[in-house]
């Protein structure tokens, strides 16, 4: 998986590529502890990400905790078939996707 | 039209085409259906249902004014477009139908007594189960899964249930985990390590609250047993152990109700969850008797249950309850054996009633756990003043 972070002000974007599985969730969740000090605004691009397993799911549900006691947190280009992940395992409720 | 009756859900089986030439005859067989019937709610079965019209839609509409509890169920992907376009799938509840999934060739990789597992593909497992009947327990164990999985308890995800041949199956995500049975089966010096991290997962789970009612109330429960019991055991047992048990707090913090070596896993040094069909809210006094009779309770009397149940000795068993109680509670050796005792009342008087009810007055070895269990709560009962800790 590819992680591309770019910050413009407070607001923290993060593109994925690829899978974001029990191998590569450490990496983004190693990511987010460095960089979300002082930000408000918290951006993920999943145009590029292909599979979303429940460890990535955690990394979500973590990062979705700490953005609500500090900004806010969005997910973009959500494809139908990880879209179709987050309504079965309720994500959709939780999460704002765009 | 045909229809079924179960225990108050009255369903109405929908097909072909409704439109504007048979939408008035098909409500007025719809209603009289219902004005015959006896229920307390309604479904309208659409799986060979082909297509409904803007005149078919007004029917469901009006009869849903009448009957709030309305839901269509068995929906095919065509029909069901029709339903999401006219903002029907908002209304009211509309439940797509299941896919179907073939297991042919898929290799088997876990048998119990409810069913097979097999894989799917690189990512997900279908449990496939026996009984065809098991629908609605499938859909409550996956209702469970999903409550724990948003309220961040590490488990699979449980996709969808789909039928395979007659019967249903349940789609998981493949974890590429190790129980800590296989763990410590195969390096037992591990049982510190194994103690260590179970422990903090099941930390985790207790202190994830829920609403009441989301999931069962193991107090009420526990009742249930002791009530049962009232028929086997001494008066002044059965009150003590009732007011015992009445008196444990309400409590709205997640149990796992199952809680052993071979329902935690290790994947990438993450622990996860599974089997998640016993999960309920209460005090951990719960869940602690429940932890007793999986690595002691069940096993007293025949030790090698535990062998052919979760693959350790009944000592390796009766070390990893005690150190789970030390690592949990932080507390030294006496203080673990008065929380132990709380655990082993309440759990003692689960396995009575548990042994009672397969029958067991009419095997030795029924009749053995039985006096055991007898002899463990007079011994306990007189010597505990609360459950709570």
């Amino acid at each position: 998986m590819e992680i591309i972070k770019s910050i413009s002000e407070s607001t923290l974007n993060i593109a994925l590529q690829g899978r974001l599985d029990a191998n590569t969730a450490p990496e983004l969740e190693g990511v987010l502890i460095s960089s979300l000090s002082g930000i408000t605004g918290l951006v993920f691009d999943f145009s590029e990400l292909e599979y979303i397993s429940s460890a990535g799911l955690r990394i979500l549900l973590i990062a979705q905790k700490k953005m609500n006691t500090q900004g806010t947190m969005k997910l973009r280009g959500v494809c139908p078939a990880i879209k179709e992940i987050l309504d079965i395992t309720g994500f959709s409720d939780i999460l704002t996707i765009e | 039209m045909n229809y079924s009756n179960n225990n108050g859900l009255l369903t109405v089986f929908l097909s072909g085409r409704i439109d504007s030439s048979n939408a008035e005859s098909t409500e007025k067989e719809l209603l009289s259906i219902c004005e015959a019937a006896d229920y307390s709610e309604i479904a309208l079965d659409a799986e060979k249902l082909e297509y409904i019209s803007s005149a078919g839609l007004r029917v469901i509409l009006r009869l849903r004014k009448s009957e709030p509890t309305l839901k269509i169920v068995g929906v095919s992907s065509d029909v069901y477009d029709i339903f999401e376009m006219t903002g029907f799938t908002e209304m009211l509840k509309i439940e797509k139908a299941y896919r179907r999934i073939s297991v042919d060739g898929c290799e088997v990789i876990g048998q119990g007594a409810n069913g097979k597992v097999y894989r799917l593909d690189a990512d997900t497992i279908i449990k496939v189960y026996l009984n065809p009947d098991s629908l609605p327990d499938i859909q409550r164990e996956r209702e469970l899964a999903r409550k724990a999985f948003v309220m961040g308890i590490p488990t699979a995800i449980p996709y969808d249930v789909v039928k395979v041949g007659d019967g249903y199956g349940s789609v998981f995500e493949l974890l590429n985990a190790k129980s800590f049975a296989k763990l410590l089966i195969a390096d037992p010096g591990c049982i510190d390590n194994c103690v260590m991290l179970s422990v903090e997962l099941l930390k985790k789970i207790h202190g994830t609250e829920l609403n009441k009612g989301d999931m069962p109330d193991m107090k009420s429960v526990a009742l249930g047993w002791a009530d049962f019991l009232a028929d086997y055991l001494p008066a002044d047992q059965y009150e003590k152990l009732h007011s015992l048990i009445a008196a444990v707090p309400d409590d709205n913090h997640m149990l796992h109700g199952d809680y052993h070596i071979k329902n935690v896993m290790l994947q990438n040094g993450e622990t996860l969850l599974i089997d998640m069909d016993t999960l309920c809210l209460g005090h951990p006094v719960f869940e602690f008797a429940s932890i007793f009779l999986a690595y002691v309770g069940f096993n007293e009397i025949d030790r090698t249950n535990i062998e052919k149940f979760l693959g350790i000795s009944y000592e390796t068993g009766k070390e990893f309850w005690e150190k789970t109680l030390r690592e949990y509670f932080g507390a030294d050796d006496v203080r673990c054996a008065e929380i132990a005792d709380k655990a082993r009342i309440v759990g003692y008087a689960r396995l009575l009633r548990r042994t009672i009810r397969r029958d067991g007055m009419s095997t030795p070895e029924g009749r053995a756990i039985i006096d055991n269990c007898k002899a463990q709560l007079a011994a306990l009962l007189p010597c505990v003043d609360t459950l709570c800790f």
